[in-house]
């Protein structure tokens, strides 16, 4: 019996180490301004609390097995004020306090020179716009791509119901609510890519409504955002030909917008640079012409209940055209 | 003690005569002395018991059913067209007497006149739909297809409404040109009689169909027929309709018909007056309902798209909002094509199934060639 909680209390841990491995999205392993201080802010309250534990533990010792002077002692008024009332009060109030300014300390506005991120959420996906300083409109989904060493600031809001927009490795979750703009500032420490998650309970496939964040040096986030905002690649050789005839044919363009080409649907996601993004299906799939073929023809196997119908009308050949298109859309 | 005796008897005698009980049956069982032909009425007491069996049934099975307006003209032409094909073979047309091999069926098949005069509504329903067991009452081919059996409840309910003298117009019979081999013979002859099978109740080179709930086939893509057809007979369509019919056809003659009806013009469709549904239709069509992840419809339905597709222009507004119907109850969502469609359909409200059905049903039925097609945006 005592065996058996030991061994479970023993895995505890190991747990929670576990849990640090998956590097790309742990609030354990923090590369990003608030999640740095967020996970400061935890171990100061686990030392903290455990301190407290600890010292109850000692005194529930002592009233129970300790000599009778002890247990005197125990009993004092004085204890009972000091330890039970002044300690607590101030304990409290001053990791109140600590935690306010932790938190109220996101980077200053400064240093985003006019460029506008906005995630809308939508079931179950992710719609990023970048409006750049010219104010040309540039659509991307399921993938967010900032600058590193500065604050940017990600207004988020909904289409439809309550997502809530949580990349642990970077900063806190807040909710995405419909008919309200809510701000979060990343300030992204080094290069890399981060995994970011809905956290908050939307419908039949909330379970994998995922994405990334993927942090550059801002030259190369300057280059990318020019590629990003070119229309989208002309098909080149055959399979692409015929797949883009087929896109065409079967009415893709009515939900998806292929920009430079005549599909503008705004239902789904933004095909135009498709074949660049980490992911597809908001990070429920890795990004290459069998995942294309797969989603496309049994999307509602892979993530049930999402807003696109299954295609199974393709022959084997044609899904490899329409996927050879799909990847070829960088 | 003695109690218990008298007890220890009365149980061995119990059993003795189950026993014997038991025995007499099996015996009577396995001897075929009891007569099953149909030959030989029932006892008087038997067709007492089955009759009234069957009459509390029918109207405990039947209780909770809510009866649709069944008043509509075209719902009762459906199903008097479907009542010419499907259940004359055994109930006879009205007014006329029922085949002579039939009647000698126990029990021998109504007319249903009779049989409806006295029944409501529901209760026709649910026996056209679930048959009855041991009587030769097949069930609905398609128990999804509520609609199509509740058309022919209408047609039921019309007759039972006293003389019928149109029945011959009702059923389309008067449709079929003069000579040809019509009404019961099956449609797996000459290509001439299978054609006057399908005008019965769909358009031809003439005239539009029997109801506005009876698709205009004229104009669509021969891809677009042929899967029709091959989805009906492969039950992966499920219709009460046209499942009889169509597994009787060959790929052969499914090709013929499919030739025939995309090389002819459609016949103008239901016409209706109401410009504000129509507008908000034509809003749906070419735009969609972005908000509610509904695409516009000329996004798939339009002459520049896959011709699998079935073109929308022109066909009867009640058809339209009667299949979207089907598909948001499931009944169409079988297919790879159908459960594109499926997904959408469940999207609209009932008011945008009504739009969008009659803006295609006010198109003129060319619309799709240039129009319509060039004025969505998504077209080339």
């Amino acid at each position: 019996m005592w065996n058996r909680s030991l061994q479970i209390f023993a895995t505890l841990p190991i747990l929670l180490i576990a849990a640090g491995c998956v590097d790309v999205q742990s609030a354990l392993n923090p590369a990003g301004g608030e999640a740095e201080r967020i996970h400061t802010l935890s171990w100061i309250l686990i030392i903290f609390c455990s301190v407290v534990f600890l010292g109850v533990a000692i005194a529930t010792m002592i009233a129970l097995f300790g000599s009778h002077r002890w247990r005197q002692r125990l009993a004092g008024e004085r204890l009972v004020i000091g330890a039970g009332l002044i300690f607590p009060a101030a304990a409290l109030s001053a990791l109140l306090g600590y935690s306010v300014m932790i938190m109220g300390m996101a980077g200053s506005a400064e240093g985003q020179d006019g460029l506008r991120i906005s995630v809308v959420g939508e079931r179950w996906w992710w719609r990023v716009i970048y409006t750049a300083r010219d104010g040309r409109r540039i659509e991307s989904a399921n993938e967010l791509r900032v600058p590193i060493d500065q604050p940017v600031h990600v207004e988020l809001t909904s289409a439809d119901v309550i997502h809530s927009f949580w990349v642990p490795k970077l900063a806190g979750k807040l909710d995405m609510i419909p008919g309200r703009t809510n701000t979060l500032t990343l300030n992204v420490r080094g290069p890399g890519i981060s995994r970011g998650q809905c956290a908050e309970y939307c419908g039949g496939a909330h379970a994998l409504m995922s994405f990334f964040v993927i942090a550059m040096p801002p030259a190369d986030f300057e280059a990318w955002l020019v590629r990003e905002s070119q229309p989208a690649a002309v098909p080149a050789d055959e399979a692409e030909i015929q797949g883009h005839a087929l896109f065409v044919r079967s009415g893709c363009g009515a939900c998806h917008t292929v920009r430079g080409t005549n599909a503008s649907g705004t239902i789904a996601p933004d095909l135009t640079h498709v074949g660049n993004r980490h992911s597809l299906a908001a990070a429920t799939l890795p990004n290459n012409a069998e995942a294309f073929a797969r989603w496309i023809s049994d999307n509602q196997h892979i993530k049930p209940e999402n807003m696109m119908p299954p295609y199974e009308i393709y022959t084997e050949r044609e899904l490899a055209q329409l996927s050879a298109y799909l990847e070829s859309l960088r | 003690m003695w109690a218990k005796l008298a007890l220890n008897r009365l149980i061995v005698s119990l059993a003795v005569l189950l026993t014997l009980v038991a025995a007499a049956g099996a015996a009577f069982i396995w001897s075929g002395l009891y007569n099953v032909a149909a030959s030989r009425d029932h006892f008087s007491v038997t067709t007492w018991i089955l009759e009234k069996v069957l009459e509390q049934s029918v109207a405990t099975q039947s209780a909770f059913i809510e009866t649709p307006p069944l008043d509509d003209p075209d719902l009762v032409r459906l199903g008097a067209a479907h009542y010419e094909g499907g259940c004359v073979p055994c109930h006879s047309r009205p007014g006329e007497p029922i085949n002579v091999i039939v009647s000698q069926m126990l029990p021998s098949p109504p007319h249903l006149a009779d049989v409806a005069a006295g029944q409501p509504p529901e209760e026709l329903y649910w026996i056209v739909k679930h048959g009855l067991k041991y009587t030769g009452m097949p069930a609905w081919p398609a128990p999804i297809r509520d609609d199509e059996v509740w058309a022919l409840t209408a047609f039921l309910m019309e007759l039972a409404g006293g003389e019928m003298d149109n029945y011959r117009q009702l059923a389309g019979l008067d449709r079929v040109p003069s000579g040809a081999l019509a009404g019961t013979e099956p449609t797996h002859q000459t290509e001439a009689v299978t054609l006057t099978q399908c005008i019965r109740c769909h358009d031809d080179a003439a005239v539009s169909t029997i109801s506005t709930l009876v698709p205009q086939l004229g104009g669509q893509s021969i891809e677009y027929l042929e899967r029709a057809l091959k989805e009906y007979a492969a039950r992966v369509r499920p219709s009460g309709i046209m499942q009889p019919v169509a597994t009787h056809l060959d790929d052969r003659e499914i090709a013929k018909f499919a030739d025939y009806y995309a090389s002819l013009d459609v016949q103008p469709g239901q016409h209706v007056i109401d410009p504000a549904r129509i507008a908000r239709g034509r809003a749906l069509a070419t735009e969609g309902d972005p908000k509610n992840a509904i695409p516009r419809c000329l996004a798939c339905h339009s002459r520049s798209r896959a011709a699998e597709f079935p073109a929308l222009a022109g066909q009867h507004a009640d058809y339209l909002a009667g299949q979207l119907r089907v598909w948001q109850s499931g009944g169409r969502n079988r297919t790879a094509y159908g459960q594109i469609m499926a997904s959408i359909a469940r999207r609209l409200t009932d008011e945008q199934m009504l739009d969008v059905a009659a803006y295609f049903a006010s198109l003129p039925p060319e619309a799709y060639r240039n129009d319509a097609a060039s004025a969505s945006p998504g077209s080339e």
